[in-house]
């Protein structure tokens, strides 16, 4: 299984796409804390005063988008094999379709991992960047800290099961362009409207599952850029996690069981 | 225990019958050719040994187990295949060093590999801008990466240079002269003949012939015609010694797979009047054509269907 893993984490090394996505990560996570960061708000209703705890809150959620740069890593993981035609070496190598699945979900942890990483250090940045400028003439490094150690572990974790959950999707559904739309799709569009018709449904949703495990802080989210203060009532952190993992292992199995036993022809 | 064994494998897709019912085995030192027109199963019957394919019914074995079964089975199994892939952006060595991960193959040997297939200049370049001989000299280069003791190859000389080819022949002969085992489909007999020492022809999923090149030889060759006043009495004598035979005209008899000297002494031995007596050649391609789309055409009763005479038609052979 190590040497599985190693495998599979040298295969995301070795290509363009994965550093495109660290890149995107980068400066996605750059361009839209500029947004927070130099837009003048003036006080609006929603917005919080500049260098308050509640505008750092802001600032770090954005954070949040590499959630779902890590689903579609873990996503690109498991499909590339089949777009390119992969999955006659992988299997020749590796008979047991199980273990090179499971290898995945592994690596795809790890990859989540990264892209938080990069998350984080781009929005520290910023924060130390305000702290630095006096931004409002209030930020100081004790609530720029404070505000970033509350957000950076639920994304941190939420990217990390995501990156799973993306290889589980993608075992299933096998298309890499047909996984990755319905992926978004379901977060962006499908979950928002569930989660306003049924709100105790839209709970066990994944995306709602990564709001509970991002919102410790109990900031707004800032998924993808579609902001919604919502009226679902979010599981408690752990629960969320749970959630994720379950719908990771429970797609990862049934793909085990249709897409990944199928005949490779 | 030979070391490919394949017992009554079958594979339907969907209402498409593959692969029907094929037995055989192929022992150590010696390379097998796996023969038969488009469609005939080659590929499917190849990728069920290597557990890519799942068999309807029936088991495919190497050394007595399944694939699966295998441990680190890249050091057991080298396998070229028509249609397995590579990342375009991913460089040949690397190609090869994480597929050699799994199983335990260190860095070097990839080194080794793309030598011994020529690509040593070209193993950091994305195998993207790879040429269709680049890919499939790669693939033979994974095939060989865990320097394994059986290699199974579908038309591993698809798209390969003049020099490639015979590097392919040379290297093949040389493999089964190490005691170990090659089993490598083609549907070019006279193609496969200079590298093979035994042939499975395959037709419509199954079996049409299995034999050494050198049986399959002197079966090419012999044809006889005898003319006679007693075609009667020949053709029943010649079937009563397993000889193939049928009428051709009012005095004329064709023997199939048999010799002058064997027809002519029966017919001495049993009092019957030879006219005429030849033996008409025929090369192994007409062989093989006769045992897979002539065994559809003529069929067990022996008549053959008269070919309808009308323009050039649709290329023959391939898939009906
Ligand atoms: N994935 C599949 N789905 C449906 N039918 C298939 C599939 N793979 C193979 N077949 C069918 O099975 C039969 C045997 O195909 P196969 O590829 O094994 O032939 P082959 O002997 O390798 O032919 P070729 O010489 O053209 O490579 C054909 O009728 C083919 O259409
Ligand atoms: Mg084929």
């Amino acid at each position: 299984m190590n040497r599985l893993i190693r495998s599979e984490v040298f295969k995301l090394r070795t290509v363009w796409s994965t550093w495109l996505l660290v890149g995107l990560t980068a400066v996605l996570i750059a361009g839209l804390s500029a947004l927070v960061a130099f837009v003048p708000h003036h006080g609006a209703v929603n917005f919080p005063a500049k260098g308050t705890a509640a505008w750092f809150d802001d600032l770090f959620s954005v954070m949040a988008l590499a959630v779902d740069l890590a689903l579609v890593l873990g996503a690109i993981m498991i499909t590339s094999e089949f777009r390119h035609k992969t999955v006659t070496p992988t299997f020749l190598a590796e008979p047991r379709r199980g273990r090179m699945a499971a290898a995945k979900l592994v690596v795809a942890l790890g990859g989540g991992l990264t892209l938080a990483v990069v998350a984080g250090a781009v929005a520290l940045v910023y924060g130390l960047a305000s702290v630095a400028t006096g931004v409002g003439g209030i930020a100081t490094m004790g609530t720029m800290l404070t505000e970033f150690r509350h957000v950076w572990p639920g994304v941190a974790a939420a990217a990390v099961l995501y990156g799973a959950y993306g290889v589980g999707l993608g075992a299933l559904l096998k298309n890499q362009v047909v996984t990755i739309v319905v992926a978004l799709v379901a977060l962006a569009v499908v979950e928002p409207i569930v989660g306003a018709a049924v709100p105790s449904v839209g709970r066990w949703l994944p995306g709602y599952a990564a709001q509970a495990l991002e919102s410790v802080a109990a900031s707004a989210r800032m998924h993808a850029g579609f902001g919604a203060v919502s009226s679902v009532h979010l599981l408690v952190w752990w629960a969320g996690a749970l959630v994720i993992i379950g719908y990771g292992v429970v797609l990862a199995a049934l793909g085990s069981l249709t897409t990944l036993r199928a005949d490779v022809t | 225990m030979a070391t490919i064994e394949v017992q009554g494998l079958t594979k339907h897709f969907g209402s498409v019958v593959a692969v029907d019912g094929l037995s055989f085995s192929v022992d150590r030192g010696s390379v097998t050719g796996f023969l038969g027109p488009n469609g005939a199963g080659k590929t499917t019957t190849l990728r069920m040994l290597l557990g890519l394919v799942r068999p309807t019914a029936g088991q495919a074995l190497i050394n007595g187990v399944a694939y699966r079964d295998l441990p680190d089975p890249e050091r057991t199994v080298g396998a070229v295949l028509e249609s397995s892939g590579f990342h375009p952006a991913r460089t040949a060595r690397n190609h090869l060093r994480a597929v050699g991960m799994v199983d335990g193959i260190a860095a070097a040997r990839c080194d080794e590999v793309l030598e011994q297939v020529g690509l040593a200049a070209d193993g950091n370049r994305p195998v993207g801008g790879f040429s269709m001989g680049m890919r499939q000299r790669l693939e033979l280069a994974r095939a060989l990466l865990g320097d394994p003791q059986v290699l199974i190859l579908d038309e591993p000389a698809n798209g390969l240079d003049p020099q490639g080819i015979a590097w392919l022949r040379n290297f093949l002969r040389w493999f089964a002269t190490q005691d170990r085992v090659v089993l490598v489909s083609s549907h070019l007999l006279a193609e496969a003949a200079q590298t093979v020492d035994d042939v499975i022809v395959l037709n419509r999923g199954r079996m049409a012939g299995h034999g050494s090149l050198t049986e399959l030889r002197q079966r090419a060759t012999t044809t006889v015609r005898v003319r006679t006043p007693e075609t009667d009495r020949l053709v029943s004598l010649l079937s009563e010694h397993g000889i193939q035979a049928r009428h051709q005209s009012s005095d004329l008899v064709e023997a199939q797979g048999t010799t002058v000297e064997v027809v002519g002494r029966l017919m001495a031995d049993n009092g019957l009047v030879v006219l005429e007596m030849t033996s008409a050649g025929e090369s192994l391609e007409e062989l093989f054509f006769q045992m897979t789309e002539g065994a559809q055409r003529f069929g067990a009763a022996g008549h053959p269907e008269p070919a309808p005479v009308v323009g050039p038609g649709p290329m023959p052979g391939g898939p009906s």
